[in-house]
């Protein structure tokens, strides 16, 4: 069992000896089990930090190269620094990784506890002993199957314990609910029409709020091609300069600049994508983005036997080179 | 007037509109949207929130204003591309999102009329439902001056009951409708007059969550204005565009011409939603951003609302519909953000 009172302890300490100057956790917020980010800065609110299966944010989002701060961090989330670390954006030394790990559960899907609790507002949700979520609700205590209500991105996680991490919480339980690729793997068995109507009917909802970027720990580029000023604008530019920028993406929210949208964004994401879904998760019209980069990230495993995430000294899929790297699909 | 219409009859009233195009919520997964009913036998009107207010159907997310070509030597044509929409009747419109049409009113047909907006919004009629429960576990329409039966900006409300449902008329578009159908409506009696006081006082005592002092809110805003206060608040914010995009009285636009590589010369002038969240939103031409960070920007969100909204036109820009609060990625909830804003003067 992960003992909350031990992160707890180990934020205070680090943050007392002036080791980190923040510890980036969670905290409950609310009456109806929300669970929000907590950026702890003093020892004594180290006591405010939660554990619980809400915590399904991944708070690698928040690292941006300041540091030192430590860092909560479930397997996926840690994957996430892992390739952060690859790709040099921030130092090792810059980050102490809270290791936590999901012993054989990760997090809820708040739609599909919705579902099971028919009307009752979830007031709490802990873990149980073993496979349940403990859901409290006005009336009582429910136990839930974990496998009924995890996100579905916990359903396909290949594990479920930090990469990489200076203090670990929790025993590593191996266990498999599906195959990583397969919601992708279904899904590549529908024919190119079936494909098309999905995607056209999801891309046609599509707001372009954005979300699915702002809260990728991967997408931290200053500059973005979605964004009506797609270069950074400084008081040296020139007129010129910025007469000839290219708009590559309107912001009309119409299905074709929509699909510009999500297909720039998931080539970004190739190699890179860690799976941990936040993406998916806040989508207000819940389009399957996943599915997108679950198929990219097939596709790194099967022409480059790369999986992201897994160690930080390996070099990034984008900036290497191997003599034996297939070149069949180049035609 | 005032009238009771039988549960049974609801699909037939809305057989008789026909010559309106009617909207009402329509299940998708786990998500609701207000849709073109195809068979009104199937309408259900026991929706929680749509994911997106009716704001869109008056404003939409893209709007286009006109087509522009220019020919060498020649003089641009423009073409106004006023909307022409079949008259409608949206049903199952709950009281906060009607609330925001009187908001959004305020800034696109009081002072200054835009035809866009005008010709959308005449088309449309209103048909409210009054919240018996609480539509979302995040809203607090009677916080911000609203109530779960309030009949600002509709043309009709109604009230279920435990037979049928209680029909107002509030408009003389509103009597119309229901004149349409009048033979399928009943005189209310004592009894159902009795029920829906009953049922609307029920309801009020449901709403959980409270603004602490709305009066005293715009003050404090004013007064925390430099505060760090906005930095703590805003630390998880991850910036996309869900609290404003999902509003129902967020009514921020860009304006863009749009044109392909091949004839740069003619497109059209599109009005596309835009957020005050997005780092560009305020971003000028020679670099400067006055609103250079997610603090400032978050204080703008919420000063809009309580503040300066109310400062121009006497009323609280928020209708306590909760989207922004149960959809935001990381927690950020408006009314604990105005609860807690007391006390932070710099």
């Amino acid at each position: 069992m992960v003992d909350l009172r031990e992160i707890r302890e180990r934020a205070r300490e680090l943050l007392e000896k002036g080791r980190v100057g923040c510890v980036i956790g969670y905290r409950r917020d609310g009456a109806d089990m929300t669970v929000t980010p907590a950026f702890v800065t003093r020892p004594e609110d180290a006591g405010t930090l939660a554990w619980d299966p809400g915590c399904v944010h991944n708070l690698a989002v928040y690292l941006d190269g300041k540091g030192p701060v430590a860092i909560v961090a479930k397997g996926c989330d840690s994957r996430a620094i892992v390739v952060l670390l690859q790709e040099k954006y921030i130092k090792r030394e810059d980050v102490h990784i809270l290791g936590v790990s999901c012993e054989g559960a990760g997090v809820l899907d708040r739609a599909k506890l919705r579902r099971r609790l028919g009307g009752k507002t979830p007031r709490k949700a802990d873990f149980g002993d073993g496979d349940d979520f403990l859901i409290t609700t006005d009336d009582d205590v429910i136990a839930i199957p974990a496998a009924d209500v995890l996100a579905e991105r916990c359903l396909e996680c290949r594990t479920a314990f930090p990469a990489v991490h200076d203090d670990v919480f929790g025993d590593r339980v191996e266990r498999t609910f599906r195959d990583p690729f397969h919601s992708v793997e279904a899904f590549e068995s529908s024919s190119d029409e079936q494909r098309w109507t999905f995607w056209k009917r999801h891309m046609d909802r599509c707001i372009r709020c954005h979300a699915c970027r702002s809260v990728c720990p991967m997408c931290f580029c200053e500059e973005c091609v979605v964004d009506s000023i797609n270069f950074a604008v400084t008081a040296e530019t020139t007129a010129e300069h910025k007469a000839g920028r290219v708009k590559w993406i309107e912001k009309s929210p119409t299905a074709s600049e929509n699909f510009g949208y999500h297909l720039v964004r998931a080539l970004h994401l190739a190699g890179r994508c860690v799976d941990c879904g936040e993406c998916e998760r806040v989508c207000p019209l819940d389009i399957p983005i996943r599915l997108l980069n679950r198929k990219l990230e097939k596709e790194a495993l099967e022409a480059f036997g790369y999986e992201a995430g897994l160690d930080p000294d390996v070099a990034p899929l984008f900036s290497s080179f191997r003599d034996d790297d297939p070149g069949d699909f180049i035609s | 007037m005032e009238k009771v219409l039988d549960r049974r009859h609801l699909g037939d009233w809305v057989e008789r509109l026909g010559s309106y195009r009617v909207y009402a919520p329509v299940a998708d997964g786990d998500l609701w949207h207000y849709e073109v009913v195809g068979d009104p036998g199937e309408m259900r009107l026991d929706h929680p929130n749509t994911v997106h207010s009716p704001k869109g159907m008056v404003f939409p997310q893209r709007e286009v204003l006109f087509e522009f070509e220019h020919q060498k030597g020649a003089s641009p044509v423009i073409d106004q591309v006023l909307p022409d929409p079949q008259p409608s009747v949206v049903f199952g419109v709950r009281p906060c999102d009607a609330r925001a049409l009187t908001l959004t009113d305020k800034v696109f047909a009081d002072d200054f009329e835009d035809p866009y907006y005008r010709a959308r919004r005449n088309r449309a009629a209103w048909v409210g439902l009054s919240c018996n429960a609480p539509p979302s576990p995040a809203c607090f329409c009677s916080s911000v001056g609203g109530s779960p039966h309030s009949e600002d900006g509709l043309d009709i409300l109604m009230t279920e009951l435990a037979d049928g449902y209680f029909v107002t008329t509030l408009t003389n578009r509103g009597e119309e409708i229901v004149g349409s159908a009048i033979s399928l409506f009943e005189d209310p009696d004592r009894e159902a007059e009795r029920e829906l006081e009953r049922v609307h006082a029920e309801s009020r005592r449901r709403m959980e969550r409270t603004i602490d002092d709305l009066e005293a809110t715009p003050a404090r805003l004013r007064e925390a204005f430099e505060s760090t206060f906005w930095d703590d608040e805003s630390r998880a914010c991850i910036q996309c565009g869900i609290c404003t995009y999902l509003c129902p009285a967020c009514h921020c636009f860009d304006i863009n011409d749009e044109v392909s590589s091949s004839s740069p010369l003619r497109g059209r002038r599109v009005r596309t939603w835009d957020s005050c969240q997005f780092a560009d939103f305020t971003m000028h031409s020679s670099g400067h951003n006055p609103r250079p960070d997610k603090a400032s920007r978050m204080r703008q969100r919420i000063c809009h609302k309580f503040l300066y909204f109310v400062e121009r036109h006497h009323v609280c820009q928020c209708t306590g519909c909760g989207r922004c609060v149960s959809e935001c990625p990381v927690g950020v909830d408006i009314l604990a953000v105005v609860n807690r804003v007391a006390g932070h003067a710099r």
